[in-house]
């Protein structure tokens, strides 16, 4: 079952647009361009792109805060422009605006009037409440006022009011950024927690943290310039930007310096070699960027021995997702300035 | 019921937090009614013939004027406030995805304003009668509270309609003739130009009918011509307020723009 479908999204800013009448066309900066995709019921979506790649302007248009120009976006079969409020009733959005609470107030009190908003009944509320505030441990600080809290404190209150309705989609905007990387390790945990509580419960999390996608994402989607440039799991996005691009070899050796005995060789499929001193006296780690398939492995491991020198372990090294995502990006920005050139 | 009340309980809380500022807001309302009160003395004690068809007496017909002029502008500024305060706070976003209507928000976030201006237009009546410049045994309840209410409904509607305004300009001030209204002067001394213009701004027959309902305790059914007119202006000025706001809302969602400010 389908929650989310976006179908050939264009959304577009202009400066020169006052009262409805926009400006030329020329004009107009476009936020997001033909954007496709859908999340299915209990995915957890990954959202990643570098700033002002359209993350915030999409997850906006999911929460019913922005109307797109053309295409169509449903959410739970409602389109989010002509129908929102079915939407906002099973939705919750964790944004990392800590502005987006009243100081004055109690944390506590805070929940409580958000969850009159979405019409929470009282007693169902209090239960709720303090069961949230159990889960991301703000029980001993719950009646202190918002303004004493910390970034980490503040980041679990908007959690916990964006799962105060219980709702069936989170969108998450940024969920740890500005964190301590302990308070960000604890809001990932939990996030993974409740995942494994509520099932059901899809979320899209938008994100520059690309190893919070990984540890918290079934799939991601990736992007660039308000265009999607990659959508699929780590795995197969992964094995795709692999196929296309080379794989990565640490070779730990000891009796071998790479000065003088080896250098880049497409011939054998050896696009890239460099070289690490080891932890332990006398070793080196080379690291080698090859073509996939080729004999680059081989042929760098014969020169080794060939030397000398021995070899103390090898690994073929899974591609960071921030090297691919990096990668992509890049060869999106190539294309376009191809183009325009 | 829930709903209004989680506004107004923390629109309270909010207010109250700030005990200094809510305190010498109150001591500022007494103090203006002694200002007041001084200068009545100075104007004199008799009574005046300009005034002479509210009972002639200075400082209530400035009592009155002062306080229910308190109130429009609650409905003149605090709407706009609110939002203005909402973007620059953050809380906006936050409460623009609920369920909940943003004209529903806007109208419960102006609760406590009205609660406080209530306040303060019994403050005033009640000091103005502890100085025995109002006499609160002519006071007509009925006539008064109807004219209350018809005042709120028909600045409710320019007041939402302003705070469209500002979702979408995100900045200005409203720009009223409160004063050509009669508020510190009978508009009869206007000059016959001006009169024209204060027929048609809502607070000139607010401020006439509440001056007749307390100062001469004029009944509803005497009220019943000015009645009519509130109640005409505030239909039309309430569809064009909703109507304008519903329209900066979907402009603000088009141009992304309801958030910032």
């Amino acid at each position: 079952m389908k929650i989310i479908e976006a179908r050939d999204v264009f959304k577009g800013y202009s400066r020169r647009r006052l009262f409805g009448f926009r400006g030329k066309r020329s004009d107009i900066r476009p936020a997001l361009n033909s954007v496709s995709f859908s999340v299915r019921k209990g995915e957890t979506v990954g959202l990643l792109g570098p700033n002002g790649a359209g993350k915030t302007t999409l997850l906006k248009i999911l929460s019913t805060l922005i109307e797109i120009d053309f295409g169509s976006v449903t959410v739970f079969g409602h389109d989010v422009t002509r129908d929102p409020l079915p939407v906002r009733k099973r939705l919750g959005l964790v944004t990392c605006d800590e502005r987006s609470f009243y100081w004055r107030l109690s944390g506590r009190r805070n929940l409580a009037f958000f969850s009159t908003l979405y019409r929470v009944p009282a007693a169902a509320a209090r239960e709720r409440i303090d069961m949230l505030l159990d889960t991301v441990g703000l029980t001993e600080a719950a009646d202190r006022p918002y303004h004493s809290y910390s970034s980490g404190m503040r980041q679990k209150l908007a959690i916990a009011r964006g799962l105060l309705s219980g709702p069936d989609l989170v969108l998450y905007d940024e969920p740890t950024r500005s964190l301590d990387p302990l308070s960000a390790q604890n809001i990932r945990q939990w996030i993974v927690e409740n995942r494994a509580r509520l099932p059901h419960t899809t979320s899209l999390i938008a994100t520059n943290q690309l190893h919070e996608a990984e540890q918290l994402c079934d799939r991601v989607i990736i992007l660039n310039r308000g265009e999607i440039i990659a959508d699929g799991s780590i795995t197969e996005i992964r094995r795709r930007f692999e196929a296309k691009e080379h794989v990565a070899h640490r070779i730990q050796c000891r009796g071998f310096a790479l000065a003088g005995h080896l250098s880049p060789s497409p011939r054998h499929g050896l696009v890239g070699i460099q070289e690490e001193p080891g932890e332990e006296s006398g070793s080196t780690w080379l690291e080698l960027r090859a073509v996939r398939d080729s004999e680059a492995l081989s042929f760098v491991l014969d020169a080794i021995l060939r030397s000398g020198g021995v070899v103390l372990q090898c690994q073929t090294r899974q591609v960071p997702l921030d090297e691919i995502f990096v990668s992509l990006v890049l060869a999106e920005r190539r294309a376009v300035e191809g183009v325009e050139a | 019921m829930r709903l209004a009340w989680a506004f107004f309980a923390r629109d309270a809380s909010i207010a109250m937090s700030y005990r200094i500022a809510f305190a010498t807001q109150l001591f500022g309302n007494l103090l203006l009614v002694v200002i007041l009160y001084y200068v009545s003395q100075t104007v004199g004690l008799e009574k005046l013939p300009a005034l002479a068809e509210y009972g002639g007496n200075f400082m209530g017909f400035v009592l009155i004027g002062v306080a229910l002029t308190d109130c429009v502008l609650v409905s003149l500024v605090g709407f706009a406030l609110q939002v203005r305060e909402s973007q620059t706070t953050g809380t906006l976003e936050a409460t623009l995805i609920s369920p909940v209507a943003l004209p529903v928000i806007l109208i419960y976030s102006s609760l406590w304003n009205y609660f406080m201006s209530a306040v303060r237009f019994l403050i005033y009546l009640g000091a103005g009668a502890a100085l025995g410049r109002v006499d609160l045994r002519t006071v007509n309840g009925p006539a008064a509270v109807a004219i209350f209410i018809l005042t709120v409904l028909c600045f409710l509607g320019i007041g939402i309609l302003w705070a469209g305004i500002v979702l979408v300009v995100k900045r200005g001030e409203a720009v009223m003739g409160l004063l050509v209204s009669g508020m510190l002067a009978p508009v009869k001394l206007l000059p016959s130009w001006l009169r024209h213009v204060s027929e048609f701004i809502p607070l000139t027959a607010a401020l006439e009918g509440m001056r007749l309902a307390v100062l001469k305790g004029s009944s509803v059914g005497e009220l019943s011509p000015i009645l009519v007119r509130l109640c005409v202006f505030a239909v039309f000025l309430l569809a064009v307020g909703i109507g304008g706001f519903n329209y900066a809302v979907k402009l603000g969602r088009q141009q992304g723009s309801l958030t910032q400010y």
